[in-house]
């Protein structure tokens, strides 16, 4: 009930390796579309190797705090019943659309979750481009509420490591679009090179983490336009591969502002991304109002097309 | 942290190596040519759309090129097979150190701390007394 009796992300480290190699050699023989730059690949994949390490530091705090909420639950949720695992399955992606939805719209979860974003690339190995700060940024105290409701601690842990599972798969161009009553309700590589790339009609959008029905009922769906290429990265992308720098830039960056103007301290940990209090940087939302695409809704793929053919 | 967890970042490390190995083997980086002024002007308006370019310089490698847009200089240079835009300040970037054909300009910031890129001559040549104000 409270420790996990496996875990979904040790028991697929195997399947991520082959399935990476696999991607590589089909694309060298040009079976399949990817592109893996040496330097890119290691940064990504050595990010992931930090990530575990991280984790183990601060799993017993979390561990602790799950436990705590657990001991002074609402109700008693069994973890052998299937209709506990319809549930969680649902509320434990609810809260990861949320913890994903903060972590891009305000600017200290921001710099913990950055690094996922900062390849140019996209293919299987950014999916372990994972976060090194996430422990210290306090986003797991999202899903203590499940414990309190009543979900056994093992039964969050698991549920959250086959959403990472889940989410790895995603990370390719190899797969163009899947079939329709699957993109309509299921995250997908599609919808998720939406969420990776930098172009202003695609920046916020496709929060999901399995099903991409949050993004569609919380307003920040947006479909991948074939008239609108995606560019991977972030808004300025790095100029280095150094894992550090890719771990800590926007730490530093928000040190640095701090410092500069202590008085907008607020601002500048918890304002959007781009923040300044001169509006003198770009947020999403200014360069969505700049490039003349929706702050708020979607661009179905027809509207554009057609602009592209009256263009 | 117990024993098992040290054999398997061991095992982790050594699989990274194998998979870093077979990226490098395979070559299949995105194709990159060598900057040309139109695809430079098309990179910057990416970075930033609607800014008025008075001048590009391309750097003699094609991995690089310098703008200027009123008193900011904009930067590009290359980065493994991509490419990364800053601003900073013209006259910084003026007086940024020039030796054996490579200008090394400091970008202030964390996250791209320098660029350095190949001219034949820095200031530019071409720079006139009306793009120099």
């Amino acid at each position: 009930m409270m420790k996990a009796a496996f875990d979904p992300v040790a028991l697929a480290t195997p399947f991520f390796i082959l399935t990476i190699i696999l991607e590589i050699v089909l694309a060298r023989f040009r079976v399949v579309k990817a592109n893996y730059e040496t330097r890119d690949t290691a940064t990504s994949l050595v990010m992931g190797l930090g990530s575990s390490v991280a984790g183990v530091l601060t799993v017993g705090v979390v561990f602790a705090a799950t436990v705590w909420a657990y001991q002074h639950r609402v109700f008693t949720i069994p973890m052998n019943a299937a209709w506990a695992w319809v549930g969680i399955f649902l509320l434990e992606d609810l809260t990861y659309y949320w913890f994903h939805r903060l972590s891009h719209e305000r600017r200290f979860w921001w710099a913990a979750h950055v690094n996922h974003h900062t390849s140019q690339h996209y293919n299987l190995s950014t999916a372990l481009r994972q976060t090194w700060t996430g422990g210290v940024a306090g986003t797991w105290l999202l899903w203590l509420p499940l414990a309190f409701l009543g979900f056994p601690p093992a039964m969050i842990a698991i549920q959250k490591g086959i959403s990472l599972v889940y989410q790895y798969w995603i990370h390719t161009e190899t797969i163009r679009r899947l079939p329709k009553g699957f993109e309509a309700v299921f995250n997908t590589p599609s919808h998720h090179r939406v969420h990776h790339a930098r172009n202003p009609i695609y920046l916020d959008r496709n929060y999901a983490g399995i099903l991409i029905v949050w993004d569609r009922l919380f307003g920040t769906f947006q479909p991948e336009l074939d008239a609108e290429p995606c560019r991977y990265g972030v808004v300025h992308n790095l100029g280095a591969f150094n894992p550090l720098r890719v771990a800590f830039h926007e730490w530093v960056g928000i040190a640095q502002d701090i410092a500069r103007s202590p008085r907008h301290v607020l601002g500048w940990l918890f304002g959007p991304p781009g923040w300044s209090p001169d509006g003198s940087r770009d947020t999403s939302r200014t360069l969505k109002e700049r490039a003349g695409v929706p702050v708020s809704g979607f661009v179905p793929a027809r509207s554009l097309v057609a602009q592209a053919d009256e263009g | 942290m117990n024993e098992a967890f040290f054999v398997q970042l061991a095992l982790s490390a050594a699989a990274v190596g194998v998979l870093v190995g077979i990226a490098a083997w395979a070559k299949i980086a995105k194709p990159v040519g060598p900057l040309d002024e139109h695809k430079a002007r098309a990179l910057l308006a990416e970075d930033f759309p609607g800014r008025r370019i008075d001048a590009v310089w391309i750097a003699s490698d094609g991995c690089g090129a310098m703008a200027k847009s009123g008193g900011l200089a904009l930067v590009i240079c290359r980065v493994g097979d991509g490419f990364v835009m800053r601003q900073i300040p013209w006259p910084q970037a003026v007086s940024a150190t020039f030796r054996n054909g490579r200008l090394r300009v400091n970008l202030d910031d964390v996250a791209a701390p320098t660029a350095v890129i190949a001219f034949a001559t820095w200031p530019p040549e071409t720079l006139t007394k009306d793009l120099a104000a």
